[in-house]
This record gives C-alpha cells, sequence and structure tokens, in this order.
C-alpha cells in the first residue's frame, strides 16, 4: 500500500515538473540561479524517492512475508521460550 | 489492572485525586477533546482554501486567528497531554513504582492546562503559534495576544513541572532490582523527552516575558523602532522549538516501541540501540534550531553549522526506523488495530524525515520556506508520526483504561481513512509548496494548479474529518458499552496483556 | 546481546545513511557557495515591504510601488528592509527569497534570462492582508 502511495507520489512529482523554468539555449553571462537550485532539489529527489521505494518495499514485503496468515509463519522462538 | 470506567466513580472523586492513573485519565480526556476542537478548525482552513475568494470565513482576520489556534492547540493542549497521560499511566508501572514522584504536583501540572486552554480559546490571537515580532508586539489586537501569551507561560510552566516529575520517577523510583538499561524503551522515551523540556523550555519562557513586556510598551527588546532585534526572538523560539520538535516526536517513537513488538511477537530487536538513538537525538536536536532561519539573512557559514547539526539528527531516527523494521523480521504480525497505526505510523515518518533531508539542504531554502512544503512536511510529523502513534497506542491501552474492547472494525476503518487522508493532504501540499504558495494565505490567486491541489487536499481532511467522527463514535460508545474485554489477552496474541506488576487504585 | 543477533546490518546501515547525509550536505553546500556568490557589476535595487505593499527603489533613483521593471541579461542585487513588521521578498519563479526585517538590510541578487511577467508575493505572516500582499515583476526584452 506505502509502494503505491509513493508511486503516484512519483508520479505527481514528474507532472509538476513543467514547474522547471526552460533553460535559455544558450548560457548567460551570469549564474541562473534557478537551474542551479532545482537541479539540486531534483538530484536529491531522485535520491529520496529511490531510497523511499526501498524503505517502503522493505515493510510491504515484511508485513507480507511474516503476517501470522502466511503459509511459512510459524511460532517464534521467543514465543516457545515466553519471554517477550 | 487499573479500570476505569468498568466500575463508574462520581466525577469529583476523579478529578481531585492524584493517582497516576486518574491524573492519567485526566490528561487523556483534555487532550482528546482538544484535538477534536482543534481539528475543527484545520476542517475549517481546509474548506475555506477548497476555491479562491471567502468561502466559509468571511474575513482574513477570523482566518489568521483559526490557523493559529490551530495550531497552538494541537501542539500544546493535544500533543503534549496525550503523550503525559500515556506517561501517567505507564511510566509509574514500568519502573514498577506505586505511583508518579510527586502526585501532588502531578495533578497540579494538569490542572494548569485547562486554564491555559481557556486563555487560548477565549483570547484566540491571531499572531500564529510562532508569535513573531515585530508584528507581535506592534500590530497584533489585544487582549488575545496577551492572554495567548499567559495561556503559553502556564503551560510552559506546567510541562516543566510534568518532565521534573517524570524523571524523578524514572531515575529515583524506579524498582530497586530494576537496573536503568532494563528500563521499557517507553519509559526511556519520557526520560529523554522531558530531559529536553528542562534544558530547552525556560528559553522560550524567558522570551515570552520579553514579548509580553514589549507589548506593554516598557521594554524593546525585540521592537526595531527603539533599538530592538526580532530576530533575537526567532533564535529564542527557536532553541526551544526546535528541540520541543523532539519532546513531541520521542513519546510517539516510545510508544511504537511498545506496539510492534507485541504484536511481532518478538522482543525489541535491540533495545541497546533505542537507548543510544534516544540519547543521541535528545544532545543533537539542540544543534539545529536556526534551519528555520535561513531566510532571515544568516551568513554562509552560520548556514553551513546548522545544516550539519540538522543532518546529524537523523542517524539517530534512523535507527529507530531500522529498529522497528527489524523487530518485525522474523516475527508473526498480527495486523491488530494498533499494529495498522505503528506500521502508517513508520511510513509516514520516513516520509516526514526524508522531506525533512532534503529541506535541510540550504539553497532549497530559497525554495520552500514558508511554503505549504513547510506545512506539508512538519504535518507529516505532528500527524503521520505523531497522531499515528499516539492514536495506535489509544487503541492499545484503550481495554487497560475502560476494561472493554473499542469495535475492531471501526478502528481499522478509521486507520485506512486516515492514512489515505493524511497522504492526499500533506504529500499534496509538498508540491503545492514546490508551486510557490505562501503557507498561512486567506486567500490565493486563481493559478490552476494551486486550485487543484488546494482541492486535493480538502478532499483528504474532509476525509480525515469522517475518520475521526467514526473515531470519536467508537470511543465514546465502546467506553461505555463495549465488549468486555478479555483483560489476560486482549488481542489473542497468546501472552499476557501487560505488565506483570499491578497497582489498585486506592479510589476502586 | 539478549537475543543473540549480529549488530552488523545495523552498522552497515548507519553508515550508507551517515554516507548519504555527507553528500546531501556537500552538494547542499556547493550550490549555496555558487548562489551566493554576488557579481560584481549587479544593478542596486532596494525593496521595502511594508503592510502591505512593497516598494522598490532602483539605482538612479526611480520608485515604484507593487511593481518592478527589469532587463533581461542583466544581474541584479535586492537590499530588502521593512518599515514596520517582517516580511519575506519571494519571486517564486527566480527562487528569489529573504526575509524583510525592520531594522536590518538583506541581501539577494537574481539574473532575469528571459522577457516575460512574474509573481511577486509575501512570504512571512505579517497580518491582516497577509495574503495580497502581491506585486509583479516584467523583464523586458535585453537591451530594448
Amino acid at each position: 500500500m506505502t509502494m503505491r502511495i509513493l508511486a503516484y507520489a512519483t508520479l505527481a512529482l514528474a507532472l509538476s515538473l513543467p514547474i522547471l523554468p526552460v533553460m535559455a539555449a544558450e548560457p548567460g553571462e551570469y549564474l541562473d540561479r534557478r537551474s542551479e537550485i532545482w537541479n539540486l532539489f531534483f538530484r536529491m529527489m531522485t535520491v529520496a524517492f529511490t531510497i523511499g521505494t526501498v524503505v517502503s518495499g522493505t515493510i510491504v514485503w515484511l508485513c507480507w512475508r511474516f503476517r501470522e496468515s502466511h503459509p511459512k509463519a510459524k511460532r517464534t522462538k521467543y514465543e516457545e521460550a515466553g519471554e517477550w | 489492572m487499573v479500570l476505569e470506567m468498568a466500575r463508574p466513580r462520581p466525577i469529583w472523586q476523579i478529578m481531585f485525586s492524584t493517582h497516576h492513573t486518574d491524573v492519567g485519565l485526566l490528561y487523556l480526556i483534555t487532550s482528546l477533546a482538544f484535538m477534536f476542537m482543534g481539528g475543527a478548525l484545520a476542517l475549517s482552513i481546509r474548506a475555506e482554501l477548497f476555491f479562491p475568494g471567502a468561502q466559509i470565513i468571511t474575513d482574513a482576520m477570523t482566518f489568521n486567528r483559526i490557523f493559529t489556534v490551530h495550531g497552538t492547540t494541537l501542539i500544546f493542549l493535544f500533543i503534549l497531554p496525550f503523550a503525559s497521560a500515556v506517561g501517567n499511566y505507564f511510566v509509574p508501572i514500568m519502573v514498577r513504582y506505586k505511583d508518579m514522584a510527586y502526585p501532588k504536583l502531578n495533578a497540579i501540572a494538569f490542572w494548569m492546562i485547562p486554564p491555559a486552554g481557556a486563555l487560548i480559546w477565549l483570547g484566540f490571537a491571531d499572531f500564529t503559534w510562532y508569535a513573531t515580532p515585530p508584528y507581535s508586539v506592534i500590530s497584533a489586537p489585544g487582549p488575545a495576544a496577551d492572554m495567548w501569551i499567559f495561556g503559553l507561560k502556564i503551560l510552559g510552566v506546567s510541562s516543566i513541572l510534568g518532565s521534573i516529575n517524570f524523571i524523578v520517577t524514572i531515575l529515583k523510583c524506579k524498582h530497586p532490582d530494576m537496573p536503568i538499561s532494563k528500563v521499557p524503551l517507553l519509559a526511556w522515551s519520557f526520560l529523554s523527552s522531558s530531559l529536553i523540556v528542562l534544558v530547552a523550555l525556560p528559553t522560550f519562557a524567558a522570551a515570552l516575558l520579553m514579548l509580553l513586556t514589549d507589548r506593554l510598551g516598557v521594554s524593546g527588546f525585540f521592537n526595531p523602532a527603539v533599538g530592538g532585534d526580532p530576530i533575537a526572538y526567532a533564535h529564542l523560539f527557536w532553541f526551544t522549538f526546535h528541540p520541543e520538535v523532539y519532546v513531541l516526536v520521542i513519546p510517539a517513537i516510545g510508544m511504537m516501541y511498545e506496539i510492534i513488538p507485541r504484536f511481532s511477537r518478538k522482543p525489541i530487536f535491540s533495545v541497546t540501540s533505542g537507548i543510544i538513538a534516544f540519547i543521541l537525538l535528545s544532545i543533537v536536536s539542540f544543534a539545529s534550531w536556526a534551519h528555520h532561519m535561513y531566510a532571515t539573512g544568516l551568513s554562509f557559514t552560520e548556514k553551513t553549522v546548522f545544516m550539519v547539526g540538522t543532518l546529524a539528527a537523523v542517524p539517530a531516527s534512523a535507527m529507530h526506523v531500522f529498529n522497528f523494521l527489524a523487530t518485525m523480521w522474523g516475527g508473526r504480525i498480527k495486523f491488530s488495530t494498533p499494529m495498522l497505526w505503528a506500521i502508517g505510523g513508520i511510513a509516514l515518518f520516513f516520509s516526514a524525515g526524508a522531506g525533512g533531508v532534503v529541506n535541510s539542504a540550504m539553497p532549497l531554502d530559497f525554495v520552500t520556506h514558508d511554503s505549504y512544503w513547510v506545512v506539508g512536511h512538519f504535518h507529516l510529523f505532528v500527524m503521520g508520526t505523531i497522531l499515528f502513534g499516539s492514536v495506535g497506542y489509544l487503541y492499545y491501552m484503550f481495554p487497560y483504561v475502560t476494561g472493554r474492547m473499542y469495535n475492531r472494525k471501526l478502528g481499522n476503518i478509521h486507520f485506512v481513512l486516515s492514512f489515505v487522508g493524511t497522504v492526499m493532504v500533506f504529500f499534496t501540499q509538498h508540491v503545492l509548496g514546490l508551486f510557490g504558495m505562501p503557507r498561512r494565505v486567506y486567500d490565493y490567486p486563481p493559478i490552476p494548479e494551486w486550485i487543484a491541489m488546494n482541492q486535493i487536499a480538502t478532499v483528504g481532511a474532509m476525509i480525515i474529518g469522517v475518520s475521526m467522527a467514526l473515531f470519536l463514535i467508537n470511543m465514546l460508545y465502546s467506553a461505555a458499552r463495549g465488549k468486555e474485554a478479555d483483560m489476560n489477552d486482549p488481542w489473542n496474541l497468546g501472552a499476557k496483556y501487560y505488565y506483570p506488576y499491578e497497582r489498585k487504585n486506592p479510589q476502586h | 546481546m539478549v537475543s543473540g543477533h549480529s549488530n552488523m546490518p545495523e552498522w552497515v546501515y548507519i553508515g550508507v545513511v551517515v554516507a548519504l547525509l555527507c553528500w546531501v550536505g556537500a552538494e547542499a553546500w556547493n550550490i549555496e557557495r555558487l548562489v551566493e556568490h554576488i557579481p560584481e557589476d549587479a544593478k542596486l535595487i532596494k525593496v521595502t515591504g511594508q503592510q502591505w505593499f512593497w516598494t522598490f527603489e532602483h539605482e538612479d533613483g526611480t520608485k515604484e510601488i507593487g511593481e518592478l521593471h527589469v532587463e533581461a541579461g542583466k544581474a541584479y542585487k535586492f537590499e530588502i528592509t521593512s518599515k514596520d513588521v517582517i516580511h519575506s521578498f519571494n519571486i517564486h519563479d527566480y527562487v528569489v527569497l529573504l526575509d524583510a526585517v525592520p531594522g536590518r538590510v538583506n541581501t539577494v541578487w537574481f539574473a532575469p534570462t528571459e522577457a516575460g511577467e512574474h509573481d511577486i508575493q509575501c512570504r512571512e505572516y505579517c497580518g491582516l492582508i497577509h495574503y495580497n500582499m502581491r506585486g509583479t515583476l516584467y523583464v523586458s526584452e535585453a537591451g530594448a
């Protein structure tokens, strides 16, 4: 579920790309703060969403694999020992 | 077991009691009442912003008052008292002591909250929860502003008294056979957040007094017209309230540490790592306050220092996430209502943290500062993490408090709707901020993207509103008429519900 | 360890997190350094915020209220201050943002690249009409 939500969030972000101003073809005399700052932003968002995919994927997998109704689910050793 | 509702008592017996579970019950009811009040204000804000132009709120001043009281209420009158409620119920039990260390002080700390809440609500100030001078000094209408200042002053004292009580209870009253390393992580979370309060809060207490004398015209600390410096207030305020963010979030993390191992049927992956992360967080929380102030004209060096301080808080938070997931790994997870809230809380905690890391990069402040990005970001913490942890824990302690079981189906629906709503509102607000919409605006120009995203956010908020209405019905009905809970094992986990230590309320 | 597990994965994890944070910090530091460097030939524009409008004063002394006219291809340096409460001067399309603080002068610069109109707004809560403390930036063709 988290995964899907993050996927939609990524999509929403991708759709928001038009706010990225179209850069002038020739490099101006001055530094363009828009391109510097927005490029930094998108570099970081790429990394953030990659990590987000890994983390949410892990959460989803954990929930799927270790649910008590999973065919391979077995009592934890702590349950056997009664110490949890 | 202490059952509050199963054996009804006259209300004055609870009100005048100093027993920790009675004070805890008072905290609980008060904080939830304020949660619904503050939430109603949030819904009116979202309804107003559904279209550009005036919708349901007729003037800007009312709108400004509403968002001010919304923020103040939910932070100071819901989140903090809710944590105190949980702490009151469980810290003495976890350290195996008969009560809080100072029961009367405990009751006093609670009874400061209703008058403070009354001051804030009857005044209905308009200068935001941050009370920025010089606006708050020269421009904000009284007596609302002054009532707010006094309300916050009282809440600050209440917080300090509560913190002293928790620290002494945990360090000095724990059972002699119990080393500090064996104190459960929930109690550890109260220890670390209380220590932060003691160090951080006096600064704001001083700033509030200076603000008040400035308003009275007898001083000019923050008033540039007479040589004061408004940025000094920003430093004093954030020196208290950045650490305060951790004061709010740490108990919620502690609550997740109770829920996750229980429903994974495993012990916590590493208690040591949890303790280290709490201690690290409470120290590093003091190194980042000026990241709220990049736009006030800080120098490059200052910005760099506070960016590094901000990033330094991340590993400790990441350790908690690791600990949660490693606890679930290899468990046999039962998805009861509290566990759903805790897992949703982890996911949103990560999202909020990732947004925070991106945000701490100094140049991005030019994009996000005081835009809806910020609103989305911190709401993912206060709603997505703190409220999710707290509500999950409320479901978890419900049988303990009432002796009855909540309606599980309604509880699960509450979770699903709240999760969907939270994602809809606050993820959308991040993007809305990237489009440049400033926060704290009553009206906005009809830019199509702004309208669309405001409408998505409003629909999400209404979904949360519906879920909270279900929650209210569930709590009220189940507390009075719910099925009697099996107090040994309300969730059929195959183990005892709570700690072996029992202490009866002498009033019972 | 109580449960007898290895702590190795956690150390690796913390290592990865710290490495990522170092990358974020270094990138941010570098870009901030670049955008804070004000070109020497930037033209000065004095910006004054007050409840609830913006005033601009060009180098040649001409004043504008609520409107700002600049030329593409040139660099401009804003010296921002306020007459009453704290405001925040913001041209979102050009990622210009800095607080207008009474008693202080804050400096930020930008170089518009092409002709067009952009919104100017206040981003710091400043009272009753904060929501409508707006203006317009007009960028004209280079050399026009």
